[in-house]
């Protein structure tokens, strides 16, 4: 018997379609991957399984109930967790499980799900002071609770670093019983392949059905498969980067850091950090959750100053000389930090008017810029109201309105479907082939392949530095989140025997 | 710099204006509510309701009665038999007055040998008590005056300045103007930058060129305007509609006002760089808004304060902006009188306005 | 049962958790009520008043001195008549009295005499005292000196005030206040609560357990209904032991009745937060509906009877209005049925009305 069937339901909101015509069945005692990006209709999906939401049209039937008629039978046997993982910020762990555990009326013997997923030594912490991961997985032991027929998990995996993306896996894996069925959604493609049936969901519609190995048998070949799927990605030359204009300089390493220090009370956050970025170079940053690399990140925008150390960009002191030195940069953050009830064209004239363009000429220089990213055609809407694709597109022209020598990118694909981030890593090459300095951060390992030079953060450390194919070799690994891992294990490893 | 700063003031106003929420808040809000508490806002005790047990039941009594019913400030007058009803009436606030005649009333004012009254009121609103009291002494007196016939021999002639009938509506609407823009400068400045910190763009606007001083002047800027122009407006709705006398100079009034919102912009900027959310914002104007609503003058003079609380309202630009308010538009105040008080205001602006850069920029770190 | 249970001590935690329900719920008013007991009084007022004496008898100078011997005036005796005309236009003067230079010749001559009393009207409440402690002094005055002989007023009215004998406004503003302050337990807190659900993403986690449309609302009316019946004990305790005001009525009474009325402020505080579901907008909603309306419309300042009719009847809706009546009663009155009664009665329909709302509003799925 199948766990969940749907007959060509279709959901509406106000401006948009998630869910348009989608039929699907998941079988029961099965972990069923939902993949797809942002906006593609995931969420909206889910919760109309569980009856959280009612669908315009179609049919529903979960565990033989109807989830818009008979939400109350179903809750019962269903453990969810939502994508704020629904925890209560200011109640510890231990007080969010028995709160949980109440609601649910079950036992409140926790001892084996704290030991199973590590939390027993912070069971006094409030949830809000918990890093990423760990909420995750405080997130998930509540949805565990009651041993449920049913878990729906709305990406779990989200903003977490690939050593706790398959902690969290292995977890769920091992406490389901047999026929306990799973949905997980996901917008990493690269987990595809860790499902029994993987559904790739792309503007509402199903475009892909079936245990993942009979699409393609590597993460990476499903990735190619997708973007087929999803209508092919064909590289064009990047207009962004023809018309950026580069200013030639005598500074031979824009980006520089000098022994940073960042302590919190007696805890270092980052120790002794330097590099240097070479002109045109793409620098990643990796590391897994709470390892120092965003706090690295933001002593070098001047966003957080540092305890020791120095920040240069283009060799100007950034906490010595803030206004100069920011001149240089362009920075995208991981929420697309636009103004949403301003349109694209007044978004575009406000960064372009704060990083000093002359009135006289932003419009011109709006005008063009919006042409060379496509962005005309949305010229007076709400950025609030773009597609994500559309909204990190503006972001970018933002960031670079100003031709910046240098751009800072905070996890800026994150979310994003993986042909618009294709073209948006097209854009990025271009611009390092100009001249343009890049530093980034980012969850996904397939990215971290495209910088010209990774460095790897762990413990507030920088634990190794080099190209990807280097820190592969050094960590004799065939992919950049084996090497990942690897080498995080080994430093564990080395630390341990100290 | 001037470009960036222009950029991030222009930015300011579209955010304040393109929400309607938010435009409803600066606009119709404030206008509604100066028209509503400019309305029902009254010391003045008008509409009593009142009572009398009449044991005399004479001609006198009945004359009496009817300077009562005839006098503007009574609504209605009620005949009780005993003195349980008139007990009851009072303890239900059926009635704020009860006027109790003895039955040797008509006989005492005969034989001019003086007749007492008693008259009753309900303490429990304690100032009414007292101001009804004297409506009724003033009639019975007046009543009394006429009886004996004798011109009186000692007339006080009163003159109300400014404000000849003593309308409390221009109090009150001076007293609006100044507390219903301060509630719109200070919601203005101490939501704008934790709302960015909330949505994230907060870190957009560090990471570019502007500095700190920078953000702070594009925030102020348009709150400053805004809250100025609104009472420009109200100003307008109270000459207008409500026959507010103007008599003072428009532009020291203004001039005045601008300081005062600055002060307050200081005020509002300081909750906003301590605050990370808009939720602790608003709490932070809870905060001060109450205690310098009730500590500027407005419900009970500042002269009649403990001395502590005085010194206390010396930090509220409030207390001082209303001294000069009354002053300029109701009584044309001299300039030199209009200085003394608009130099502490202009103090606590500079004063305010350092401390919300001070934390701003500490808090940056 | 225990779902109820656990989702009532979820909320506790949060509270206790919260600086911000300690603040409002006892700090701030703390603040308040010392400046009501304080900062506020409307019984008296101190007034500087200037005199021009152009009449030199020896008579006139007593009159000067029965004026500086009054408690609550101080004079300042002025012989140039435009500066104290200019001490007035800039508040240094609440009013002053002029004595004409015939006055006691007019008087002697047994004709009526005047006497000039100028009040700053821009003052309009002080100006109303300047005038009744002016004409209170002078007629006293007269009554001392030979003049009044044959003024014997033939009718003598005794003013005697009910419930409040000292006449002390600290008496009712304090109780009164009370509404004020208990609303702001009761909206804004309870506006931001739900709101904060909804922002969180916790609503969704809870919409998928069993806890029903009735656990949820009966959760967070009995949970915040705690915390505001302990500000209002802290504040009675407050003025009752420390202001040491009298209290004639029945704790039990006063306890249901300002039960019922924090119960219909939550319901406000509920329905727009439900409504609304986003913490900005039920603060801005919670300011408007809050604070001046409390302070300005409740009849705790300001008589509503003197209002025009059409505002008279727009404060139906506020529950301060009804709480404001009934505490100042019963406080000063002690219990009094029909007072008691009636704005029982209006609450408990504003209560039930709101109840009612918040319950259809509040969500069983993320959407209608």
């Amino acid at each position: 018997m199948d766990t969940v069937v749907i007959n060509n339901i279709t959901k509406k909101f106000e401006h948009t379609t998630a869910i348009d015509d989608l039929t699907l069945t998941i079988p029961t005692g099965q972990m069923t991957g939902i993949v797809g990006a942002d906006a593609a209709g995931k969420t909206t999906l889910l919760r109309i399984i569980i009856g959280l939401l009612c669908a315009d049209s179609g049919t529903v039937t979960t565990l033989g109930y109807d989830p818009a008629r008979q939400k109350k039978e179903l809750i019962a046997q269903i453990g969810y967790m939502p994508q704020k993982f629904g925890l209560y910020e200011d109640l510890s762990v231990r007080e969010n499980l028995e709160f949980y555990a109440d609601l649910k009326s079950v036992d409140k013997n926790f001892d084996e799900l704290l030991d199973f997923t590590g939390l027993r030594p912070f069971q006094k912490r409030l949830a809000g002071n918990l890093s990423g991961g760990m909420k995750q997985k405080v997130g998930l032991a509540c949805a565990l609770l009651g041993d449920p027929k049913f878990l729906v998990l709305d990406e779990p995996s989200v903003g977490v670093d690939p050593i706790s993306r398959r902690d969290l896996m292995r977890l769920v894996r091992a406490t389901i019983k047999e026929d306990t069925t799973v949905i997980w959604s996901t917008a990493y493609l690269d987990e595809a392949n860790s499902f029994d049936n993987t559904v790739v969901i792309d503007k509402g519609k199903v475009i892909f059905h079936g245990p993942p190995e009979t699409l393609a048998a590597t993460s990476a070949d499903f990735e190619r498969e997708v973007i087929r799927l999803m209508g092919g990605y064909e590289e064009k030359e990047s207009q962004i980067a023809a018309h950026y204009i580069y200013r030639e300089s005598t500074v031979e390493y824009p980006v520089e850091a000098l022994n940073l220090l960042k302590m919190y009370g007696n805890f270092a956050a980052v120790k002794n950090n330097t590099f240097h970025i070479r002109k045109g170079e793409i620098f990643g940053l990796l590391g897994p959750n709470g390892a120092g690399k965003s706090t690295s990140f933001k002593m070098m925008c001047g966003l957080a100053r540092p305890t020791d150390g120095t920040a240069k960009i283009m060799g100007v002191d950034i906490r010595k000389n803030p206004t100069l030195a920011r001149s240089y940069l362009g920075y995208m953050a991981q929420k697309f930090s636009l103004y949403g009830n301003m349109s694209v064209r007044e978004n575009l004239e406000f960064f372009a008017g704060i990083y000093g363009i002359p009135l006289a000429k932003i419009k011109e220089r709006v005008g063009s810029i919006a042409s060379y990213f496509g962005l005309t055609v949305y010229f007076d809407q709400l950025s609030e109201k773009l597609p994500l694709g559309i909204k990190q597109r503006l972001s970018l022209a933002c960031a670079l309105i100003h031709n910046p020598p240098i751009l800072f990118l905070d996890e800026a694909t994150s979310g994003v479907d993986v042909v618009t981030r294709k073209e948006f890593w097209c854009h990025l090459r271009a611009l390092a082939k100009k001249g343009v300095t890049i530093l980034i951060t980012t969850h996904f390992m397939d990215e971290a392949e495209y910088c010209d030079n990774i460095s790897l953060f762990y413990q507030g450390e920088t634990i190794a530095v080099g190209t990807p194919a280097a820190l592969k070799a050094q960590a004799a690994a065939a992919t950049m989140e084996e090497a990942f891992i690897t080498l995080i294990n080994r430093k564990d490893a080395e630390s341990g025997r100290l | 710099m001037t470009t960036r700063l222009l950029t991030l003031i222009i930015k300011e106003f579209k955010a304040i204006w393109k929400d309607p929420r938010s435009r409803m808040i600066v606009t119709i809000m404030p206008i509604i509510q100066l028209i509503v508490f400019a309305n029902a806002v009254t010391m003045e005790v008008k509409n009593i309701d009142m009572l009398v047990l009449d044991n005399s039941r004479s001609y006198y009594s009945r004359e009496l009665i009817s300077h009562f019913a005839n006098s503007p400030w009574f609504n209605s007058v009620a005949v009780v038999d005993t003195p349980e009803q008139l007990k009851q009436s009072i303890d239900i606030q059926k009635a704020s007055l009860a006027l109790e005649i003895p039955p040797d009333f008509a006989v005492s004012i005969k034989n001019k040998t003086g007749a007492s009254v008693q008259l009753i009121t309900d303490g429990r609103q304690t100032n009414s008590a007292s101001i009804i009291g004297s409506y009724a002494t003033q009639i019975i007196q007046s009543y009394a005056k006429e009886l004996s016939g004798s011109e009186p021999r000692l007339e006080i002639v009163t003159r109300n300045w400014f404000n000849v009938n003593l309308d409390y509506k221009y109090y009150s609407l001076v007293s609006l103007m100044a507390m219903l823009s301060m509630v719109i400068v200070l919601l203005l400045t101490s939501l704008s930058i934790a709302r960015e910190k909330e949505v994230g763009t907060f870190d957009q606007l560090i990471v570019s060129p502007l500095s700190s001083t920078e953000i702070l002047i594009g925030k102020a800027v348009p709150a400053q305007l805004l809250a100025w122009l609104l009472t420009m407006v109200m100003l307008a709705i109270s000459v207008h509609f409500f026959d507010f006398p103007l008599v003072g100079s428009l532009a020291v009034f203004l001039a005045a006002d601008f300081v005062a919102l600055l002060a307050l912009v200081g005020v509002g900027l300081f909750i906003s760089s301590l605050c990370r959310t808009q939720q602790q914002a608003i709490l932070g104007v809870f905060t001060f808004q109450m205690p310098a609503v009730l500590l500027s003058g407005f419900i009970s003079p500042i002269d009649n304060m403990p001395v502590i609380l005085q010194y206390l309202t010396y930090l509220n630009p409030l207390r001082f902006f209303l001294v000069i308010a009354k002053g300029v538009l109701l009584k044309n105040m001299d300039m030199y009188h209009v200085l003394i008080n608009l130099i502490p205001l202009a103090l606590i602006a500079v004063l305010t306005l350092s401390i919300a850069g001070w934390t701003f920029k500490s808090k940056l770190e | 049962m225990r779902i109820l249970w656990a989702f009532i001590k979820k909320e506790f935690l949060q509270i206790f958790r919260d600086p911000s329900s300690i603040l409002i719920a006892f700090i701030l008013p703390t603040l308040l009520s010392l400046i009501y007991m304080y900062g506020i009084n409307v019984d008296s007022v101190n007034i500087n008043l200037g005199l021009k004496l152009d009449d030199a008898n020896p008579r006139v100078v007593s009159l000067a001195r029965s004026f500086s011997n009054n408690q609550y005036i101080r004079t300042k005796v002025y012989d140039d008549k435009d500066a104290m005309y200019s001490d007035i236009v800039n508040s240094k003067l609440q009013g002053a009295v002029i004595v004409p230079n015939d006055f006691t010749v007019t008087l002697n001559n047994g004709r009526t005499a005047q006497i000039l009393v100028i009040t700053d009207g821009s003052e309009t409440n002080t100006a109303n005292y300047v005038q009744s402690y002016a004409s209170g002094v002078i007629y006293q005055w007269l009554e001392t000196t030979g003049y009044s002989k044959q003024q014997v007023s033939l009718i003598d009215p005794q003013l005697r005030i009910w419930y409040n004998e000292k006449l002390d406004s600290h008496y009712f503003i304090l109780p009164g206040s009370l509404a004020v302050t208990l609303s702001l337990v009761g909206i804004l807190l309870t506006a931001l609560v739900v709101a904060r659900e909804w922002e969180r993403g916790t609503m969704e986690a809870l919409l998928s357990t069993r806890l029903s449309r009735l656990h949820f609302v009966a959760g967070k009316y009995f949970s915040y209904y705690i915390l505001g019946i302990c500000s209002l004990l802290f504040n009675v305790f407050l003025c009752i032991a420390v202001f040491d005001l009298p209290f004639r009525g029945s704790y039990i009474i006063l306890f249901l009745v300002g039960s019922l009325f924090l119960l219909t402020c939550m319901g406000i505080g509920l329905l727009v937060s439900t409504i609304f579901k986003n913490q900005f907008l039920a603060c801005q909603i919670s300011l408007v509906m809050g604070f001046l309306p409390a302070l300005l419309l409740s009849g705790l300042m300001f008589p509503i009877s003197s209002m025009p009719a059409f505002f008279r009847y727009l404060t139906a809706v506020l529950p301060q209005r009804y709480f404001v009546s009934f505490i100042e009663s019963e406080f000063l009155a002690g219990t009094i049925s029909d007072i008691v009664l009636i704005n029982t009665v209006y609450l408990s329909c504003l209560c039930l009305v709101l109840l009612f709302l918040v319950y259809k509003n509040t969500l069983v799925r993320l959407e209608k």
